[in-house]
């Protein structure tokens, strides 16, 4: 399928994958949200494998999150103007894009396109009921992934300047209520939520902590001098090898907001995911 | 032997370095005509081969550091001997090959096997001669320049005053001077402040080959930036930004990716530059920055020129004229999930700036002439590359019927890919690296 002399991986769900993209590739069928949300599972995979290298491929990394981010962007103007299903007739394909700077597009149907997906519309209540939940990933769950996959451990080697502690975007979680949060959760949650990015600096450093919980170890040292550069890099748990066996959705830190109440959302959103994937690794 | 990483030929053309994963590089050299062997003119022969780096161990990060070599760069002669920049990811050293065919015999102190005489064997006092000996290539390192690079270098650069050179990774730029290597002055850093606003790397870097003050980068997102080191000391903010505005009816998921730029490479004028995406060829023209000259489809057997496709693509593939799109373009997803979507190909000019090549995959490599527009797809292999055999052009289907000799799209071999080409400055021979072989080709002269 992919050409002569092309091994096939061995795990099921990577020859799910292959199966899957060739009919990404062939298919036409194949409801523009549903290839869509194909796209962002490999893009999510692969971020999750480049993790656990020890020294992951940035240029690689940063092409797969800005990827990711489209998507999400995309499906977050998609939910903004259609808020509870995600129903394809409405997803304008290319046209988001470059519709992002009129949001009065809204429950339009675009002509072109949008026949040919309206089409898709009508099969999709007749279709698997899984393909449906494939679709409901919610935004704050992948905003929050990128975030954590793109933070920083700035490493004091290198020597560029100290950060700003002001945080600009809306989608960036605010600092100190983050160590917090990531402190409060689950541990085993959190060790593979270590950004991609940052383990190009710090992370290999500490790596062999990587049996210790960091937290004692760091726990009568004072690290405020670090806090005032950057944010919580001590005080993330190391990555672990064992991590190959975790399922790659527990991985996703739940805390983007200060909210306490977000806790509670997140960790449902979180077995909403497991659910998903199990279904995903399971088919 | 081991897979080739890097091709360059030497200024004059007589001398091809090849860097390969394991740290080596081999350095061919052409045979001179001889009046004996008229047809060997033309052949390159193994000159020297010599250990570049080996494989090290970052014991602060428990990183390995590849010992692959990643690019040669040729300083320009100055004397008898040849000096060269080999890099792996962190460092870059300049080697020195020399040629001794001489050696002194006679000596008054020492035997003739380097040990000391006798003094009362000494009665007279002669000068020693030169007498000639089998040739002997020595390389030599005579500078190490290491531990500027967090991220892993992609490029260097020699500039024309050839007293600097650049040495580009990830993030950042450096230019060194060729006599000091324990200092570099960084001239480039887009690592933003906090690393979640990362967006763009870069990919390639290179100095222009006249004006000694200009440089050029080029980033994952598709754009190259034009710098003027004498603006300011660092130069964060480029004198000129090419990029060319996105097609909106050709957009996809994977849009992003396969606008990355895998190669920028000036022509030997200097008023053109050539970038390499995952697709394509793009010709620029420096004075011109908001679109490209000329644009060469690689993976398609047709070239297409500036314009797009009349009919708009859509994202589902349902496009009424399929064949008129690149063959690889139907396959982007398949290529993004084998990984193979992030292959870096290089591109090169011919000497007179004519001519460009680039390779592709199934061990295609492909030409393109740029004033008629004609192109040729040849294969580099084993089975159709004999000695003095005149290579045939290939040609790839993309429909259903398949004439003979046509490749169909489907059977085409993703494991072969040749990503690194290189052409003589001067004269129409081509080296093409196929995984772990090196081939030669010529330009047959009737």
């Amino acid at each position: 399928m992919l050409g002569r002399g092309l091994k096939r991986k061995l795990s099921d769900y990577e020859e799910n994958m292959a199966g899957l993209s060739s009919a990404f590739d062939s298919s036409r069928s194949l409801s523009y949200p549903l290839k869509r949300q194909l796209v962002l599972n490999m893009c999510l995979t692969k971020l999750q494998t480049y993790k656990m290298l020890v020294e992951p491929n940035l240029h690689r990394s940063v092409l797969i999150a800005n990827t990711v981010r489209q998507i999400q962007e995309e499906m977050r103007q998609e939910s903004s103007q259609q808020p509870v299903n995600i129903c394809p007739g409405i997803a304008p394909a290319s046209h988001s894009y470059t519709g992002m700077e009129s949001p009065g597009l809204s429950l339009q149907l675009p002509s072109g396109v949008g026949q040919q997906e309206s089409h898709c519309c009508d099969l999709r209540s007749v279709e698997d009921p899984i393909e449906n939940s494939l679709l409901m990933v919610s935004d704050d769950d992948m905003s929050s992934a990128i975030s954590s996959i793109l933070k920083d451990l700035d490493f004091v080697e290198d020597i560029s300047p100290p950060t700003c502690l002001v945080p600009t975007g809306d989608d960036q979680p605010k600092f100190p209520e983050n160590t917090c949060l990531k402190l409060e959760d689950d541990r085993q949650d959190l060790k593979g939520a270590e950004c991609v990015f940052g383990s190009f600096e710090i992370s290999n450093s500490t790596s062999y902590l990587k049996d210790l919980a960091i937290d004692d170890i760091f726990e009568d040292i004072d690290t405020s001098m670090y806090d005032s550069d950057f944010c919580c890099p001590p005080l993330m748990p190391p990555r672990s090898p064992s991590l190959a066996t975790e399922e790659p959705l527990k991985t996703f830190p739940s805390c983007n907001s200060s909210s306490a109440n977000n806790i509670q959302i997140c960790r449902t959103d979180l077995s909403e995911l497991d659910h998903i994937m199990e279904i995903l690794v399971g088919s | 032997a081991d897979i080739i990483s890097t091709v360059e030929f030497n200024y004059t053309g007589d001398l091809l370095a090849t860097g390969d994963k394991g740290g080596r590089v081999v350095i061919f050299q052409r045979e001179q005509e001889t009046k004996g062997r008229p047809l060997s003119r033309g052949e390159y022969n193994v000159y020297s081969t010599f250990q570049s780096h080996e494989p090290e161990f970052d014991y602060l990060k428990s990183l390995e550091i590849e010992e692959k070599i990643n690019k040669i760069r040729w300083l320009p002669q100055q004397n008898a001997a040849h000096f060269l920049l080999s890099t792996n990811d962190k460092t870059i050293k300049l080697w020195k090959i020399s040629e001794r065919d001489k050696r002194a015999e006679g000596y008054n102190l020492k035997d003739e096997d380097g040990r000391l005489r006798e003094r009362f064997r000494v009665t007279e006092l002669r000068v020693p001669t030169l007498k000639p000996m089998d040739l002997m290539v020595e390389a030599s390192p005579r500078r190490t320049f290491a531990n500027a690079h967090t991220y892993h270098i992609n490029s260097i650069s020699v500039n024309s005053d050839c007293a600097t050179y650049l040495s580009a990774d990830d993030l950042r730029i450096n230019l060194w001077h060729l006599e000091v290597t324990n200092r570099s002055f960084n001239i480039v850093d887009i690592k933003p402040a906090n690393m979640e606003e990362l967006t763009e790397v870069i990919t390639a870097a290179e100095f222009h080959p006249h004006h000694c003050n200009v440089l050029v980068y080029s980033s994952s997102k598709g754009t190259i930036r034009l710098c003027d080191m004498r603006s300011a000391a660092l130069c964060d903010r480029h004198a000129k930004f090419f990029e060319e505005p996105e097609d909106p009816s050709s957009r996809s998921f994977f849009s992003e990716i396969i606008s990355s730029i895998s190669d920028v490479k000036f022509s030997h004028s200097g008023r053109y530059m050539m970038t390499r995406d995952y697709l394509s060829v793009k010709v620029w023209d420096l004075n011109m920055e908001n679109r490209p000259v000329e644009t060469y489809q690689v993976e398609h057997p047709r070239v297409l020129s500036r314009a797009s496709c009349p009919r708009p693509v859509c994202v589902s593939n349902a496009c009424p004229c399929p064949q008129v799109h690149e063959y690889l373009r139907s396959k982007l997803c398949s290529l993004y999930e084998n990984d193979c979507i992030f292959d870096k190909f290089e591109c090169c000019w011919n000497g007179s700036d004519s001519t460009i090549m680039t390779g592709s995959y199934n061990n295609f490599f492909r030409t393109f002439e740029r004033s008629t527009r004609r192109d040729t797809t040849l294969e580099a292999s084993r089975e159709s590359s004999k000695p003095r055999a005149v290579l045939k052009p290939r040609k790839v289907c993309t429909s259903g019927k398949r004439k003979k000799d046509e490749i169909s799209v489907d059977s085409l071999d993703f494991n072969k890919k040749i990503l690194h080409t290189a052409w003589h400055p001067m004269e129409n021979i081509i080296a093409v690296a196929a995984t772990n072989n090196l081939y030669l080709f010529q330009e047959k002269v009737n």
